[in-house]
């Protein structure tokens, strides 16, 4: 049973990891409509971040600065920061396909400039032995995986606390409101371009992290780590949690792993060993097949978007009055 | 969504129940491997796994491990790392593997040996990861002694190249390389070998692919008046810069490496310049069990072994599965101690074949050292769970390839021993 519960830490390590980018893509997707295709980019500026500042220092390559895990994580939410705030003063402006033409051809470029740019991200080989916190703090794996995990558990919490405040608050409505109606938006004085701008920054920041997570963990950073189907399966977790929900990023993140990753041990034991060459032929099928299940049932996704009407608006006939946003 | 739930709770119930009973047995041992059957690797990756599957049905045939049948758990990869690592962690967690062979691409097998192999103790084992990385870990101690590999690493390329220029008594070496990982992996370790061998390096020219000329380049790597040139060149770019090089005056002793044994190349420049060039090239093995490996193959999947990694992927399983029969007690760390005593080199000689590992099931079952020499011939692991293959050296003679030397792996071993002491 020890093994079981060994596999669930590592696998909610992963997921939670993986959600919080969810998190970020919600922000840009689901509640100010910037289709960014490309979150593995800017998970790669994390997770490199992340490795220049906490690595160990080689001769070889520049950075190994040996500094806190904590200022690791800071760091990559920097740099990806003004990673995002560079594309984004080039592209925020762009719509929609356009938009994600252009981000999607940014995380391509990052991920050729890692596997190019040698003094820095050492290259194809990666940059090995970026140590991770728990490892000094305790004895056995199971025991550092936990810690591991409680540490992403308040990551995220952290990330979706703060999220879930700022889209309840005004700023989170003028978010909404420039995804339904950008010219509406604008005619009420508010600024569309600096404010997807922000979106674009802070959910940015948050794939920065969620790749600083994952190479915290893992102990190392290569290109290999950051192919755009990364980039498709945060989508897909969106998508299938539901667009717009904080929870439902959360949610999906855990459900789209889980079917990846879990389509595969059932293949395994069910798949009679002559076919098991054929089994990830078998799984990417199974994979295909649950997520068009669930969009077809759940078209909004799992949990979708709340449908808000103003507190104001149900109790206006008694409390009618005007308020500023 | 209460549907939804139940679902999701049944499933799981369902994963425990399984895994529950797994662990209670014994019987049969499972064995993992994690390769990329999808994905961008999934051709290479399906082949590698069958010929996996291949060896744990031959062990079986030879009667399995301690008495058990061995299962062969294999889990994709999709050639992502995160899917690996998890994969990985699930056979070792959910299915109780004490040995992993896997994965195939450097980027997936590196995440999982540092997350999963090294953390639960488990021996890791891969065909055809190539990566420089691995050795630096293993040299700081972060693999624990738990990864190995049955690629042949490319450490033993300069060696030989330094090799050959020394024993042709060259004293001042132009190198041109491509400008790729590999090719600056190789000229950087040529200039340190050669320096031990007693040769010098006049030039160090970096050459970047598919240039309509590389006049410029050669030019640089002419200066010092170079007895020599040490060229790391695929055969189109690699047939310009001869070309240029010759025209320029350049020397016509040329030293290459496998890449450049083409008959492209040989024919873009032409043979009647190229007789004085002197090539080297990992060489098959000479020993009876490698073609009774490529006849056992070809009886089982009607076609020859050809293809990356199917030999040392047949070698990897082996090497695992012998080690996991010596081991008293199946842990990761037992099989990773057995792993280089049943590859001693002081052992006796046990062939894969099924008549041959009953044998080596003997010699075992009676304490007595072995030494496997399977597919990729005789392995011999070394500190840092590299591997190296045995080398030749060849050249040009009018316009046919012939031979001029041949290395055995101890010979390979014992000259990069000499240049890295």
């Amino acid at each position: 049973m020890i093994g079981v519960l060994s596999y669930l830490i590592f696998f909610l390590i992963l997921a939670l990891t993986l959600g919080v980018a969810v998190l970020g893509l919600n922000l840009q997707w689901g509640f100010t409509g910037l289709f960014n295709a490309g979150v593995a980019g800017f998970l790669a500026v994390g997770g490199y971040a992340m490795a220049m500042l906490t690595g160990p220092s080689r001769a070889a390559v520049f950075g190994g600065f040996e500094l806190p895990f904590v200022v690791g994580l800071l760091g990559a939410m920097i740099a990806s920061g003004l990673a995002a705030i560079v594309i984004g003063l080039l592209t925020i402006r762009l719509r929609h396909e356009y938009l994600a033409v252009a981000t999607f051809g940014i995380a391509v470029t990052i991920q050729l400039v890692c596997v190019n740019w040698e003094p820095v991200t050492g290259g194809t080989l990666g940059l090995i032995g970026i140590p991770n916190p728990t490892k000094a703090m305790v004895e056995g794996s199971l025991a550092q995986n936990a810690i591991y995990l409680a540490i992403v558990l308040i990551v995220t919490a952290i990330a979706y606390t703060g999220l879930q405040r700022l889209v309840q608050g005004p700023w989170g409505r003028t978010l909404k409101a420039i995804r339904e109606d950008e010219t509406a938006a604008a005619s009420l004085g508010k600024n569309p371009v600096r404010i997807r701008l922000e979106a674009f920054v802070l959910g940015c920041m948050l794939m920065g992290l969620s790749g600083a997570l994952y190479v915290g963990f893992i102990g190392y950073v290569s290109p290999f780590d950051f192919l755009p189907i990364v980039t498709f399966q945060i989508w897909t977790m969106l998508i299938v949690g539901g667009s717009a929900n904080n929870r439902g990023a959360l949610l999906g993140a855990l459900i789209v792993w889980g079917v990846w990753t879990m389509s595969g041990f059932f293949i395994a034991r069910v798949v009679p060993p002559e076919w098991q060459a054929q089994s990830g032929a078998i799984q990417a099928v199974l994979i295909g097949l649950i997520l068009v299940i669930v969009l077809l049932f759940r078209p909004r996704g799992l949990i979708g978007e709340e449908i808000h009407v103003s507190r104001h608006a149900r109790s206006a006939p008694a409390d009618a009055r005007p308020e500023a946003p | 969504m209460t549907r939804l739930l139940k679902i999701l709770a049944f499933g799981l119930a369902a994963t425990l129940g399984v895994a529950g009973a797994a662990s209670a047995q014994d019987c049969p041992i499972k064995l993992g491997a994690i390769l990329p059957v999808s994905g961008p690797m999934g051709q290479v990756g399906e082949r590698i796994a069958e010929t996996g599957a291949f060896a744990v049905e031959v062990m079986n045939e030879a009667g399995g491990i301690k008495g058990c049948d061995v299962e062969y758990v294999l889990r994709d990869t999709q050639g992502q790392s995160t899917v690996g690592v998890d994969a990985a962690k699930s056979l070792v967690d959910l299915e109780g593997v004490q040995a992993l062979v896997g994965a195939v691409s450097s980027g997936v097998s590196l995440p999982v040996l540092t997350s999963v192999a090294v953390p639960s103790k488990v021996v890791q084992i891969s065909c055809c990861s190539s990566s420089e990385s691995f050795t630096a870990l293993a040299e700081e101690g972060k693999t624990e002694g738990y990864w190995f590999r049955t690629y042949a690493t490319n450490r033993s390329q300069s060696a030989m190249g330094a090799l050959v220029a020394s024993n042709q008594g060259y004293k001042k070496t132009a190198v041109i390389y491509v400008n790729t990982d590999f090719g600056v992996g190789l000229a950087k370790r040529f200039e340190q070998d050669l320096a031990k061998l007693g040769g010098t390096i006049t030039s160090m020219v970096a050459y970047n692919e598919n240039q309509q000329s590389y006049r410029a380049e050669v030019t640089a790597a002419l200066a010092g008046d170079p007895d020599s040139l040490f060229l790391v060149a695929f055969p189109v770019d690699g047939a310009t810069i001869t070309r240029e090089w010759l025209s320029l005056g350049g020397t016509g002793n040329l030293i290459v490496n496998n890449s450049l044994r083409s008959d492209d190349y040989f024919k873009a420049v032409g043979h009647q310049y190229l007789q004085d060039m002197i090539g080297y090239d990992s060489a098959q093995p000479r020993l009876p069990s490698v073609d009774s490996f490529n006849e056992m193959f070809q009886a089982r999947f009607d076609g020859p072994p050809n293809g990356p990694g199917l030999h040392s992927v047949f070698d990897a399983v082996m090497v695992t599965l012998l080690a996991m029969e010596m081991s008293d007690e199946l842990t990761g760390t037992n099989i990773r101690d057995n792993m280089r005593m049943v590859t001693s080199s002081d052992g006796t000689e046990v062939y894969p074949t099924v008549e041959g590992l009953m044998k080596a099931k003997e010699l075992i079952a009676a304490g007595q050292p072995i030494r496997y020499v399977g597919a990729t011939g005789a392995l011999q692991f070394d500190a840092n769970g590299d591997v190296q293959a045995p080398k030749m050296t060849w050249k040009l003679d009018g316009e046919t390839n012939v031979e001029t030397g041949y290395y055995t792996t101890e010979e390979v071993a014992a000259l990069i021993a000499r240049l890295d002491g």
